[in-house]
């Protein structure tokens, strides 16, 4: 087990309003997130002295503006202009995730006491995903010409083979959109708010990329999540209950760039990560009480659970069905709604959920008893990250 | 079937690792990087093998015929360039004389509802202009 389990810890969490549009710049967005953090832990803005984000704009083609379609840390130092910073970093190899375990690594340092995190993402007018333009250039010469677009492509090869190898029926996937809808109307942050999503919606919605439909896709939203990072005994006096970090894991395998399509590279990716979290939280997949992975798209969802470990290969659409994964389920499973019921805001959210669920703190949709919660805080495949947190330190 | 006629495809550009590739694909015929210490294929051109990290590396002539090894089907029509085609099927290739290595293709000469895991195919070369030939693929015909 790691020397280092639970001595950092959660103890504060924000949100922005999310929009479908880009009425307001997206700094706003990620201001509002950054000062609900701050405020929900009960520090003040001056006690803040460590910032971390990943400032990408997945939407391929469109222009990336410090403050309108990112929003940097120097975007943010320049906002907050924060008198006490002694620490900050952007990350590449891995999505916000790996934000947050080097905001981890650094308070475990000692380089900064109070450290916030956030993901601020972008909606571009227009489409969302623009192929190259009349040149395909770098890795998309292999993919581009044929009509490979955007991520949603990408996954959508590896999920026919994981259908087609399996004996599978996409139909089953109806379970976990219209599961994870239900779970959307406990979360008034969410874009999906008490919207209803049902069984025959989902069946019924038009094809986008086969097989997936559009209830498979997160909505492109303009939103931003916040979190505050402490070390566990500064943690203890502040007002919220601490959500303990147990163990992290990131994914240690990378596909060559433009090799699109490997199923086996989103197993190598989520297990090498899981590996990792397990060994230092340890736990193990029936330990855990609670459990948010990553659904920008819906099959993310199978990718995690079976490479994770919590079902075998192959399984994981029959894993979900019988009430596994509803709030007084064996599994609860991205309980907050997750990217199909918030919007495209990438796992910055289902961290929050995941520490939100450990301290006892998610509300009406609180699973009962949680102590161990688990999180798959990207698709396994490029970004992935993996995270164990927990109620009561041990 | 699709309808490719009317479609603007993205025109390849090109670099020091993959110039070999579409110089032999105007040929008409295919060639992958290949691993002159282990002899491993791959796909798409990369600065090292893959398999045992060995810098000799050299683009030779490949068999075409491969199986389908991923495929989706597109609906969508964010871009227009491919709207005339849709539904269409944008599949991933893995090479019988080329384990591992994977091509992009498009499933062309047979309605899109033909494309599954597993299907035998076989490259043909489509021109797109006196500097790029794509390689593509059709289903292998029954003996």
């Amino acid at each position: 087990m790691w020397d280092n389990r639970c001595k950092v810890a959660v103890s504060g969490v924000g949100f922005s309003k999310v929009t479908r549009s880009a009425d307001i710049p997206l700094a706003a967005h990620a201001l509002e997130a950054v000062k609900g953090a701050v405020a929900d832990s009960g520090l003040q803005m001056s006690d803040i002295d460590g910032l971390a984000t990943y400032p990408e704009l997945p939407a391929t083609g469109h222009a990336e503006v410090d403050g309108i379609s990112v929003v940097s840390v120097n975007c943010m130092m320049a906002m907050l202009k924060l008198p006490a910073l002694t620490w900050h970093i952007q990350v590449g190899t891995t999505n916000i995730g790996g934000a947050v375990q080097q905001a981890v690594n650094a308070l475990l340092a000692g380089v900064c006491k109070y450290a916030v995190v956030w993901r601020a993402m972008h909606n571009p007018r227009g489409t969302y995903q623009n192929l190259p333009g009349a040149y395909a250039h770098g890795a998309a010469q292999f993919t581009a010409p044929y009509g490979f677009g955007g991520p949603g492509q990408g996954m959508a090869v590896a999920y026919t083979r994981w259908l087609e190898r399996n004996n599978q029926n996409r139909e089953k996937m109806a379970t976990l959109a219209v599961t994870q809808r239900r779970h959307t109307h406990h979360n008034p942050h969410a874009w999906f708010y008490k919207v209803p999503l049902s069984r025959e919606d989902y069946l019924a919605s038009r094809m986008v990329a086969y097989p997936f439909c559009l209830f498979d896709c997160d909505i492109p939203v303009q939103g931003a999540v916040a979190i505050v990072l402490t070390t566990a005994d500064r943690a203890r006096d502040l007002k919220p209950k601490p959500a303990y970090i147990a163990g992290y894991g990131q994914r240690l395998h990378f596909e060559v760039a433009g090799r699109i399509g490997s199923l086996s590279s989103y197993m190598e990716g989520g297990s090498s990560s899981a590996k990792l979290t397990w060994e230092r939280s340890g736990f193990s997949p029936k330990d855990v009480d609670v459990a948010q992975i990553y659904d920008g798209f819906s099959a993310s969802v199978i990718y995690g659970l079976e490479s994770y470990g919590f079902c075998k290969e192959g399984e994981a659409l029959d894993f979900i069905q019988d009430g596994r994964i509803e709030l007084d389920g064996e599994l609860p499973l991205n309980t907050f709604g997750g990217s199909l019921g918030t919007g495209r805001i990438h796992g910055l959210w289902h961290i929050i959920e995941g520490a939100l669920q450990a301290s006892g703190r998610a509300g009406s949709r609180q699973v009962k008893d949680a102590n161990v919660s688990f999180v798959g805080a990207s698709a396994p495949i490029v970004t992935g990250t993996t995270f164990i947190f927990v109620g009561e330190p041990y | 079937m699709s309808d490719w006629s009317k479609v603007t495809r993205p025109i390849p550009v090109p670099n020091e690792w993959t110039k070999p590739f579409w110089d032999a694909a105007r040929r008409g015929v295919l060639e992958l990087q290949r691993c002159q210490s282990c002899g491993h294929f791959q796909h798409p051109p990369y600065a090292t093998c893959v398999r045992c990290i060995g810098t000799d590396l050299k683009f030779e002539a490949v068999r075409g015929g491969g199986a389908i090894y991923a495929y989706t089907i597109m609906y969508h029509t964010g871009d227009k360039r491919f709207a005339s085609a849709v539904p269409y099927a944008s599949i991933i290739v893995e090479l019988e004389a080329a384990p591992g290595a994977l091509l992009a293709g498009n499933l062309l000469e047979a309605p899109y509802t033909e494309a599954k895991v597993g299907r035998r195919v076989e490259v043909i070369f489509e021109k797109l202009n006196d500097d790029i030939t794509l390689p593509q693929f059709r289903l292998v015909r029954a003996e």
